[in-house]
C-alpha cells in the first residue's frame, strides 16, 4: 500500500515537473530528475536584467528561481519543487474557496434589496436594518460558539490542507452505531484552531450561515420587533443552524446514514438546499406563526389582501446580485479548484445558471396563464426558487436535470406562496418560506432522484466509495437518506425553532405594538426614515386601522 | 414602545453575557473557565430579566396569544414523527421499510406544522375579531 502511494507521489511528480520550464528529462513517463537538472534549469531561467527590462508577454516572469529553496547550500531539490507543488494545489483551493465566499457575502446585499422592496415605503430603513444587522448577529455568534458546533469535528479535508485542528466531534452510541452529534473545537478560533486553513473554511461556512439568518427575516418583515430579531438571530446562528450543519456537513449522523446504514452516500447536500435555505425557510415558518400576521393582511372572512412593496427595481436588482452570488455558492462548495474532482466546477456553475433561468420560466408563465400578467416579483422569486432547488443537487446531476429541477421549483414557488396565504393564513411578506423551505425541501429530494453517478470528488461521498447516485439512476437508498434528511428539517429544526422562539415571545414579545405597525417601523424602531423625502400616499383603508381597532 | 434605551442595554448585557459564557465554556477545563461560565451565564439571566420586566412598555400588540395546548400538541406531532423516521431506520433493513417509516414519520410532523399549528394561530387571529 505505501509503495503504491509512493509510486503515484513520483508518478505526479514526472507529470508535473515538465511544466516548471523544462527540468526533467523523461523518458516513457520515468523520472529522472537530478540536482544537477535542477541546477542546469535554474541557470536557464531569465537573468534579472531580462526581467528589469519589463516582460510584456508575460513568458519570463514565473520560473524555477521563484522557488523557494529550503537549504541554501545544498540549493534546490526535488523536495523543494515538490512542496511547491503541493502549496500551489492549496494556494489555489483557498484562493478559490475564498473569493467564492466573498461573492456569497455579497448575496446580503441582494437579500436586503429583495427584501426591503417588497416591503412598504414607512418600513424600509427597519427591513434594510434587519438585513444589515443579521450580518453581525450571525457572525458573532458563529465566531464565539456556531463555528465549534458545526465543524468542530471535520477534520479530514484534503482541498484545503486536511483541517487537521478540528476533530473534536462529540459521539453518541445508538443502535448499534456510532453517530457524530455535534463539534466541540474551534469556539473564538483561538488555540490550535488558529491554523490557515481553518480561518478559510470559518469564512466560508460564516457566510453560508447568515445566508439562512437573513431568510427569516423576509418572512417575519413590518411588524417584528428589532431586539427580539436580534436576540433570535444570535440564537439561530449559535445553535440552530450549526447543528443541522453538522449532521450534514460537519461529519454528524446525516452525513453518516451511507456508512452506519448503507443509505447511499448519507444525506447529500452539495450547497445547502437543506443546510442553509431550508434551515432558513422553516425557522422563518416557526417565526411567522409566532408573530402573527400584518394589520389589514387578512380579512374577517379570512380571504387576504396583497400588500405591495415600494420598489420592484430594487427587488429585481436584488434577485441579478443574489443569482450573482449564487456562483460562490455552489461552485465554491467544492471548497478548491484543484483536485478530488474539482475541475466540476463549470458543471457546477452552469447547472446553477440553468436551474435560475428555467425557474424564472417557470413561475413566470405559470402567473401569466393564471393571473393574466408576468407577475415580476414572482419571477423573481421563481429564478431564487430555481436557484435554491439547485444548491443541493448542483454538484451531482446533468444540465438536464438540472433545468428540469430549476422549471419545478419555479411552478412550486408560485403554488406554495398561494397555500401559504391562502390556506395556512401565514403572512410572509416576501415568500421566503416557500422560496427557501418549500423549494429547499425540493431540492434535497431531487438529489435522491436526480443524481447521475457521474461526479466523482476524491472517490467517495461521506466516507462512502463510489458517486453520489439518485432513484432514476437506480439507487433507491439515496432517496432514503435524503427523505431523512427533510424529517429532521421539519420534525426536528422546526420544533426546536418554534420552541427557542416561543420562550423569546414570552420573555421579550415577537412583535412591535400595533401603534408603531401603523405608523411604520422606520421612525419608532430605527429612528430614522427610510426615505424621509418621499411623500407617503395614504394607505386602504384596510390597511390603515386605528391602534385600537387593530387590538380589539 | 419600539427600542428604548433600555432595550439597548439589556441587549449589551445579553450580549456581554453569552459571550463571557462562550469564553468560559471554551476553557472550562480551568478555574477561570468555570468562572467565565457561571459570570457569562449569569449575565444572560439578568438580561432576559430586564426584557421580561421592560415587555410591557411595547404597548398593545396587535395578536392574540395562541393556545398553549394545540400549541404543544402540535410541536409533539412534529417531533414524534421525527423519532418515528429514526425509530424506523433501525428497526427495519429494507429500503422499502426505511421509506415507508420515513413517510409515514413526514406525514405525521406535517399533520403537526401545517394542520395544528397553524389552526392554533388562527383560532383566535386578530382578524377574525
Amino acid at each position: 500500500m505505501r509503495f503504491a502511494r509512493l509510486a503515484s507521489c513520483v508518478c505526479a511528480l514526472a507529470v508535473m515537473l515538465p511544466s516548471l520550464g523544462g527540468i526533467v528529462a523523461s523518458a516513457q513517463g520515468t523520472p529522472s530528475a537530478s540536482a544537477a537538472e535542477l541546477k542546469d534549469a535554474a541557470g536557464k531561467a531569465p537573468a534579472s536584467t531580462t526581467l528589469a527590462a519589463g516582460d510584456p508577454g508575460g513568458t519570463a516572469t514565473g520560473s524555477i528561481t521563484d522557488v523557494p529553496v529550503s537549504d541554501a547550500k545544498t540549493g534546490l531539490s526535488l523536495g523543494d519543487v515538490a512542496n511547491q507543488v503541493g502549496q500551489n494545489k492549496i494556494g489555489i483551493n483557498f484562493t478559490w474557496t475564498l473569493v467564492c465566499g466573498f461573492l456569497v457575502m455579497f448575496m446580503q446585499a441582494g437579500f436586503a434589496m429583495v427584501e426591503a422592496g417588497l416591503c412598504r415605503v414607512k418600513n424600509a430603513n427597519h427591513t434594510y436594518m434587519m438585513n444589515f444587522f443579521v450580518y453581525g448577529c450571525g457572525l458573532f455568534a458563529y465566531w464565539i460558539i456556531g463555528f465549534a458546533i458545526q465543524m468542530g469535528g471535520a477534520a479530514g479535508n484534503g482541498n484545503l490542507g486536511g483541517l487537521a485542528p478540528l476533530s473534536g466531534e462529540h459521539t453518541l452510541s445508538l443502535f448499534g452505531h456510532t453517530w457524530g452529534v455535534f463539534g466541540q473545537t474551534g469556539m473564538f478560533l483561538a488555540g490550535h484552531s488558529y491554523d490557515v486553513g481553518v480561518m478559510v473554511i470559518f469564512l466560508f461556512q460564516m457566510v453560508f450561515m447568515d445566508t439562512a439568518l437573513t431568510i427569516v427575516t423576509g418572512a417575519c418583515a413590518e411588524r417584528w420587533k428589532f431586539l427580539t430579531f436580534a436576540v433570535s438571530s444570535i440564537i439561530m446562528g449559535a445553535i440552530t443552524y450549526p447543528l443541522f450543519a453538522n449532521w450534514a456537513w460537519g461529519g454528524g449522523w446525516l452525513a453518516q446514514l451511507g456508512t452506519n446504514l448503507g443509505l447511499g452516500k448519507g444525506y447529500a447536500d452539495f450547497a445547502g438546499s437543506g443546510v442553509v435555505h431550508a434551515v432558513g425557510g422553516v425557522t422563518a415558518l416557526a417565526v411567522a406563526l409566532i408573530v402573527g400576521p400584518r394589520i389589514g393582511k387578512f380579512n374577517r372572512d379570512g380571504s387576504s389582501n396583497a400588500i405591495l412593496g415600494h420598489d420592484m427595481s430594487a427587488v429585481l436588482i436584488g434577485c441579478f446580485i443574489l443569482a450573482f452570488g449564487w456562483f460562490g455558492f455552489n461552485p465554491g462548495s467544492t471548497l478548491g479548484a484543484s483536485g478530488a474532482g474539482c475541475l466540476r466546477i463549470g458543471s457546477v456553475a452552469v447547472n446553477t445558471m440553468l436551474a435560475g433561468c428555467t425557474g424564472t420560466f417557470g413561475a413566470l408563465c405559470f402567473m401569466w396563464v393564471l393571473k393574466g400578467k408576468p407577475d415580476a416579483s414572482m419571477a423573481g422569486n421563481g429564478l431564487l426558487a430555481g436557484l435554491v432547488a439547485i444548491t443541493a443537487p448542483s454538484g451531482f446531476v446533468s444540465p438536464v436535470s438540472s433545468g428540469i429541477i430549476g422549471l419545478i421549483a419555479g411552478v412550486l414557488v408560485c403554488l406554495s406562496v398561494s397555500f401559504v396565504e391562502n390556506r395556512l393564513k401565514v403572512d410572509d411578506p416576501v415568500g421566503a418560506i416557500s422560496v427557501h423551505g418549500a423549494c429547499g425541501i425540493w431540492g434535497v429530494i431531487s438529489v435522491g432522484l436526480f443524481a447521475d453517478g457521474t461526479s466523482n470528488y476524491g472517490g467517495s461521498w461521506n466516507g462512502v466509495s463510489g458517486s453520489v447516485t439518485g432513484l432514476f439512476y437506480g439507487d433507491a437508498t439515496q432517496l432514503v437518506a435524503q427523505l431523512v434528511g427533510v424529517s429532521t428539517l421539519i420534525g426536528f429544526v422546526f420544533t426546536f425553532s418554534f420552541l427557542l422562539n416561543w420562550v423569546l415571545d414570552i420573555f421579550m414579545g415577537q412583535r412591535v405594538s400595533a401603534e408603531t405597525e401603523l405608523a411604520g417601523l422606520d421612525l419608532p424602531e430605527m429612528g430614522q426614515l427610510g426615505y424621509p423625502e418621499f411623500v407617503f400616499v395614504p394607505e386602504p383603508v384596510h390597511l390603515s386601522a386605528t391602534p385600537h381597532m387593530a387590538v380589539a | 414602545m419600539a427600542a428604548t434605551k433600555s432595550q439597548g442595554k439589556a441587549f449589551t448585557v445579553f450580549v456581554a453575557g453569552v459571550t463571557v459564557g462562550a469564553a468560559g465554556l471554551a476553557a472550562v477545563s480551568t478555574g477561570l473557565g468555570k468562572v467565565g461560565l457561571v459570570v457569562g451565564l449569569a449575565l444572560t439571566a439578568v438580561s432576559l430579566a430586564v426584557f421580561l420586566k421592560i415587555k410591557p412598555e411595547e404597548g398593545d400588540v396587535p395578536k392574540i396569544s395562541m393556545s398553549a395546548g394545540l400549541k404543544l400538541l402540535g410541536l409533539v406531532l412534529a417531533i414524534s414523527g421525527w423519532l418515528i423516521v429514526i425509530a424506523g431506520l433501525n428497526l427495519s433493513t429494507s429500503v422499502s421499510g426505511r421509506m415507508a417509516a420515513t413517510i409515514v414519520g413526514m406525514v405525521v410532523t406535517l399533520a403537526g406544522i401545517i394542520g395544528v399549528l397553524p389552526f392554533a394561530a388562527n383560532k383566535n387571529a386578530i382578524w377574525k375579531a
